[in-house]
C-alpha cells in the first residue's frame, strides 16, 4: 500500500476509522492506519469501497475470532508506526510471542487469512521451533492431534530415510521370489499344500544364504526374469495378497540378512572388500557379483 | 492444530529440518500430507545447482529427489566431480577425483599408476608406486557450496599391500586462492592411524573402508568468490615414500 493511496483516503489531518466486522457479528472502529496494515484490509477498502461505515463493515475471515483480531491490532498498532528500529520491533516481537501452543496457532490461522505475512512468519518459526527435535507422540500432544495413521503408514518414513541399495535389492528379490512361491501353491495339490509351504520358506532361506537350492520344480523362466528385475532399477515389488503370517516372517529374514550382510562387511576389515550383488542361475544356484556399488559414506 | 490449513502447516515444516519433517510423516494424516508435500522439500533441496546438474528421472516427488541425492551421489564435470547432499541440511558435498587434482609426477608411469577399482567412485583412482617429491593439490570453486556453512576438505586415501615413507607427518593446508601464501602456515596431518601420534589430525577410517584426513576447514558465504586450494605435501624429508593409494578430495559440511 503506497503512500500516495494514504494521501488519498486522508486528506485532512483528522483521524479516520475503518470499521470491521468479526465472525461473531460485533462490528468494530479500528484506526485507518492501523487496518491497512493488513493487506487483506487494505484490498477490501481500496478495491471495494468497503469499510467506510458500520452498515459497509467489512465481513472478516471465519478464522479470526475476536481474541484473535485483537492480539493482531496489538500488533498492528505497533508495527505501523514508522520510526521503530529494528531492534525495538525485534524486542516487541519475542515479547509478544510468549503465549500458550493453542494460541499460537490460532494466531497463525488468522494472521495468514489477513494475508498479513509478517506476523504469519513469526509465528510459524515459534512453532517451528516447538516442533524441532519432538518425536511424533509428543507433537501429537502438544497440538492434540489425533492419532489417526494406521501402524503401516507409520513405518513408511523409515523406510524412506533408510535408503539402502542393497535393501532395495533385498527386498525386490523378496517379491519376486514370492511371487513365485503363490504361483507354486497355486499349481500344486490340496493337499501338499502345506509341506509346500514350509519347503518354500527353507528354500528360500538356503537360497539367500547361497548354499544352492533343492530344486523343486523351480521353473527356469521365473528365475531368469528375476535375475532381470534385479537389475532394472524402480521395479515396482507389489506385495499381493500374500499371507500375512508368510509375510511377516519373510520381512525379518530381509532384516535379518542385510543385518548378517552388514555385520560380515564390518568384520572383515583389512581384506578387500566389495559390495555382493546375488544374482540367479537358470538351476537356481546363486551366483555372487562383484559389481559397482552406488557411492555412499 | 487441526484448523490450520495444509500450507500454513507446510511453511511451519519447512522451517525445522528435514529429519524433523520426516518424524512428522508419522504424527497424522494432516501432517503427513504437509510433510510430504513439494513445497517442504523444495525448501531443503539447493537453490542453486552446479550448472550441469541434471536431476535424475523417474522420481515422483521432491522428497524422492532429496533422497536420491543424499544416498545416490550425481557424477558432474565429465564424471570428475560427484555431487551429493548431506541429509541433515540439504547442504552441497562434493568429491573430486584423483583424475581431476593436480598430483606432481602423476602422469609419469615410473611413480604414479592409474587403476580402477571396483569400490571406487570414479574410474580411476591414483596409486603411488614410489615419489620423493608428494605434492597432491586440489582447486574447487566456492560458488559449488552452500551458503553460510562451515565446510571441511578430506583426502581420500588407502593402502597398498606395503606403504612405505609415511610414518611421520604430512603437510597439509587449505586456502582461498589469491591470498597471500606465506601467511599461511601448512598443519601437519598423520596418513597413519599410530596412537601416541603428536598433535594434528589423524586418518580416520569411512563408512565406505577407504580413510581420510582433514586437510583444512572453510566457512562459505554468501557472495564469497574464487577458488579454494587444498593440498597435500610431503616434499621436505629426502626418502621416498610408496603405496599410497589416492581416491580424491571430498568436501563436505562440519556437523555440530
Amino acid at each position: 500500500m503506497s503512500e500516495s493511496d494514504l494521501d488519498i483516503m486522508k486528506p485532512e489531518t483528522m483521524k479516520s476509522y475503518i470499521y470491521l466486522q468479526t465472525a461473531d457479528g460485533s462490528v468494530q472502529q479500528v484506526e485507518q492506519e492501523v487496518a491497512m496494515f493488513c493487506p487483506m484490509i487494505c484490498q477490501e477498502v481500496i478495491h471495494n469501497g468497503a469499510g467506510s461505515s458500520k452498515n459497509h463493515a467489512i465481513s472478516l475471515p471465519q478464522r479470526v475470532n475476536t481474541a484473535m483480531f485483537s492480539l493482531i491490532l496489538d500488533y498492528c498498532r505497533f508495527h505501523q508506526v514508522p520510526g521503530r528500529s529494528n531492534k525495538e520491533r525485534k524486542i516487541y516481537d519475542e515479547k509478544f510471542m510468549r503465549m500458550e501452543t493453542k494460541r499460537l496457532c490460532e494466531l497463525t490461522s488468522a494472521a495468514d487469512s489477513l494475508q498479513l505475512k509478517p506476523l504469519v512468519d513469526l509465528t510459524s518459526r515459534a512453532l517451528a521451533r516447538i516442533i524441532e527435535g519432538k518425536s511424533p507422540e509428543e507433537i501429537r500432544d502438544i497440538f492434540h492431534l489425533p492419532d489417526d495413521l494406521t501402524e503401516e503408514e507409520k513405518l513408511e518414513p523409515l523406510k524412506n530415510t533408510m535408503d539402502d541399495p542393497r535393501i532395495r535389492l533385498l527386498n525386490r528379490l523378496y517379491a519376486k521370489k514370492r511371487k513365485e512361491l503363490k504361483e507354486r501353491e497355486r499349481l500344486k495339490n490340496v493337499e501338499v499344500e502345506e509341506h509346500v509351504d514350509e519347503r518354500s520358506v527353507d528354500d528360500l532361506l538356503s537360497f539367500i544364504n547361497g548354499r544352492g537350492v533343492e530344486d523343486t520344480g523351480c521353473r527356469m523362466r521365473d528365475l531368469s526374469s528375476l535375475e532381470d528385475e534385479i537389475f532394472t532399477p524402480n521395479a515396482g515389488c507389489e506385495d499381493d495378497e500374500i499371507d500375512p503370517a508368510m509375510k511377516e516372517m519373510l520381512d525379518r529374514e530381509v532384516e535379518d540378512f542385510a543385518r548378517r550382510l552388514n555385520s560380515n562387511w564390518v568384520q572383515s576389515l583389512g581384506q578387500e572388500r566389495r559390495p555382493v550383488h546375488f544374482s540367479i542361475n537358470g538351476n537356481g544356484t546363486t551366483r555372487r557379483h562383484i559389481g559397482q556399488p552406488s557411492g555412499h559414506n | 492444530m487441526n484448523n490450520l490449513p495444509e500450507d500454513c502447516i507446510a511453511k511451519i515444516l519447512s522451517l525445522t529440518s528435514p529429519r524433523d519433517v520426516c518424524r512428522s510423516s508419522a504424527v497424522s494424516r494432516c501432517f503427513r500430507s504437509a510433510a510430504d508435500s513439494d513445497h517442504v522439500w523444495n525448501h531443503f533441496l539447493p537453490s542453486e545447482f552446479p550448472e550441469d546438474f541434471r536431476a535424475p528421472e523417474g522420481l515422483p516427488t521432491k522428497k524422492h529427489l532429496f533422497f536420491s541425492l543424499v544416498h545416490n551421489p550425481l557424477l558432474l564435470h565429465g564424471s570428475q566431480l560427484s555431487f551429493s547432499l548431506e541429509r541433515s541440511t540439504g547442504n552441497k558435498c562434493y568429491m573430486m577425483a584423483a583424475r581431476a587434482l593436480n598430483i606432481t609426477w602423476g602422469h609419469d608411469q615410473r611413480y604414479w599408476q592409474w587403476i580402477s577399482l571396483p569400490d571406487a567412485r570414479f574410474k580411476e583412482v591414483a596409486a603411488l608406486k614410489m615419489v620423493w617429491w608428494l605434492d597432491i593439490t586440489g582447486k574447487i570453486n566456492v560458488s559449488l557450496l552452500s551458503d553460510n556453512t562451515l565446510y571441511a576438505a578430506y583426502l581420500v586415501f588407502r593402502w597398498n599391500l606395503d606403504p612405505y615413507g609415511f610414518r611421520q607427518p604430512v603437510e597439509a593446508s587449505l586456502v582461498l586462492a589469491g591470498t597471500e601464501h606465506d601467511d599461511v602456515q601448512p598443519s601437519m596431518v598423520s596418513l597413519m592411524q599410530n596412537p601416541g601420534s603428536e598433535q594434528g589430525q589423524r586418518a580416520e577410517l569411512r563408512s565406505d573402508d577407504w580413510y581420510e584426513v582433514q586437510l583444512g576447514h572453510f566457512f562459505k558465504r554468501r557472495g564469497d568468490m574464487g577458488e579454494i586450494e587444498m593440498s597435500l605435501k610431503e616434499t621436505k624429508r629426502p626418502f621416498e615414500k610408496k603405496g599410497l593409494i589416492v581416491h580424491g578430495i571430498e568436501i563436505r559440511p562440519v556437523l555440530p
